[in-house]
């Protein structure tokens, strides 16, 4: 059984049809990533794993329970998708580390409010998270202390910290210059060797390559092209990812 | 009149003017937020009369306002309440011959005149702060507490509120400084805060330099709010 199930999501913001019909599923421990031009609505969809936006039609499943059926979502209520969104983790382009909580603290904040254990068990899982992301000497630091890797390392423990399901990763370098890359794309593939089930949109196309077990080439709102990186990258069936791939290449 | 004898008299005033101050600051500041929410409603009605109330508030002069409320529920209602309120108390209980206490009793009505309009005035000027502080508040905090599964009320006390707090102080800091001046608006109503006060002695005694005396006390006491709001918003610099 697969771990996510997703079939036929479809959005539109206005009159503009951002998903036109997406179905993909992803089996326990492995990484997919998501490549594609910006407006493709890679991101998008993440939005809607996440319930950040609701997708006009489609399913969810995860572990063979469907947690969202755009059909009857209006007669969810809210501690519903609160419950189910906890399925998946995020971990957003520009961080959202809040500014006022020293690292440890924002990764201790919502098992403490959600009541994820006792204060002591609650601090030893964060530290070993932290230990994890490999920023034990910053437990103390408060997000501006931190470099953008650092943080993005810390927004990931924070992430773990709810155990998710599915972890998913919006751009998550992109806001980060050349040499702060490598130590997040290092975090995620140590979670990967650990068998973390993880979606990953990205513009990385060398870590595409390398760390995922499945690659989807999103292009105007649909999955143009779905397959293992070897597929995807050197046999590239549709024209638009031969020219999406080529022009990558290009850039360099 | 001795220095020193002039310096109580004035005292005397300036401790209406602390209690305006206080007052309207210790109901505003609460006031200032459901108006606030009000203005940031997702329901139109809502906004729309909140929005009203503010325009009206912030666009006539406080010292109109103060005579609206004073005089208005006598030309409306047949009632003035708060002269009457005045009235009864100097009619039914002791009043010491001079003193602060005999201001305080004489003027308790008008008073209370002057504290509805200093803290509604005050509460939407403080709205207004607090609807801007709260909307420059990024999307992606929120949506960072959502995907971790907090609810909204968790949101906005444990992760909005203090980032909005450290935004506003500057702005309020600005707001609570002009109240303490403001306060000098009450001698409209024959407060005897501490520029009436002062007047009087220019009246009665033909002495003018209390009138300017009375700068001293202001410049004081802002130099006092001037030193504690620094140490707010150090505290709060360790974020940002």
């Amino acid at each position: 059984m697969s771990v996510l199930e997703v079939k036929g999501i479809k959005k539109s913001f206005g009159r503009v049809e951002v998903l036109k019909g997406l179905d993909f599923s992803l089996e326990k421990g492995e990484v997919l990533s998501i490549i594609g031009s910006s407006g493709s609505g890679k991101t998008t969809l993440l939005r809607c794993l996440n319930f950040l936006e609701t997708a006009d039609s489609g399913t969810i499943a995860v572990n063979g329970k469907v947690i969202f059926d755009a059909a009857s979502v209006k007669r969810l209520k809210e501690s519903e998708i609160r419950e189910n969104r906890l399925h998946f983790g995020l971990v957003f382009q520009s961080f959202n580390l809040f500014p006022q909580y020293s690292a440890l603290e924002n990764i201790t904040l919502a098992p403490t409010l959600l009541n994820r254990g006792t204060p002591e068990e609650i601090k030893a899982q964060a530290t070993a998270l932290i230990e994890r992301v490999g920023l034990s000497d910053k437990t103390d630091s408060y997000p501006c202390q931190l470099s953008g890797g650092q943080q993005q390392r810390v927004a990931i423990a924070r992430a773990l910290a709810m155990n998710p399901d599915i972890l998913c990763f919006d751009e998550p370098t992109s806001a980060l210059d050349p040499e702060l890359t490598g130590e997040v794309l290092k975090v995620i593939r140590d979670l990967k060797n650990a068998h973390s089930t993880m979606i990953v949109v990205t513009h990385e196309m060398e870590f595409a390559r390398n760390v995922s077990d499945k690659v989807i080439f999103m292009s105007d709102g649909v999955i143009e092209e779905m397959g293992t990186p070897q597929e995807v990258f050197l046999s590239p069936k549709s024209p638009k990812t031969k020219s999406f791939l080529s022009k990558d290449i290009e850039a360099v | 009149m001795s220095f020193i004898e002039v310096t109580l008299f004035l005292a005397n005033g300036f401790v209406f003017s602390l209690i305006i101050f206080a007052v309207t600051l210790i109901c505003g500041i609460p006031l200032g937020l459901p108006i606030a929410f009000c203005s940031m409603s997702r329901f139109r009605p809502v906004r729309a009369v909140s929005k009203v109330v503010v325009w009206i508030v912030r666009g006539i002069p406080l010292m109109l306002q103060i005579f609206i409320i004073y005089y208005v529920p006598g030309l409306l209602f047949g009632n003035p309440v708060f002269s009457n309120i005045d009235r009864y108390i100097i009619g039914n209980f002791d009043i010491p011959q001079d003193g602060l206490t005999r201001l305080l009793m004489i003027n308790a009505g008008s008073l209370v005149s002057v504290l509805i309009a200093f803290t509604i005035n005050y509460a939407c000027y403080f709205s207004e702060i607090y609807r801007g502080g709260i909307e420059s508040i990024s999307k992606g905090q929120y949506e960072a507490g959502y995907v971790l599964g907090l609810t909204k009320s968790q949101i906005f006390k444990k992760i909005v509120l203090k980032q909005v707090i450290k935004r506003i102080v500057p702005p309020m800091s600005n707001e609570i400084i002009t109240l303490i001046k403001d306060t000098a608006l009450a001698n409209c109503i024959m407060i005897p805060e501490i520029i009436k006060q002062a007047k009087e002695l220019a009246a009665t005694r033909a002495m003018i330099w209390p009138l300017f005396y009375t700068g001293v006390f202001y410049l004081l006491f802002v130099g006092l709010l001037t030193i504690l709001l620094g140490k707010v918003e150090k505290k709060l610099s360790y974020f940002n």
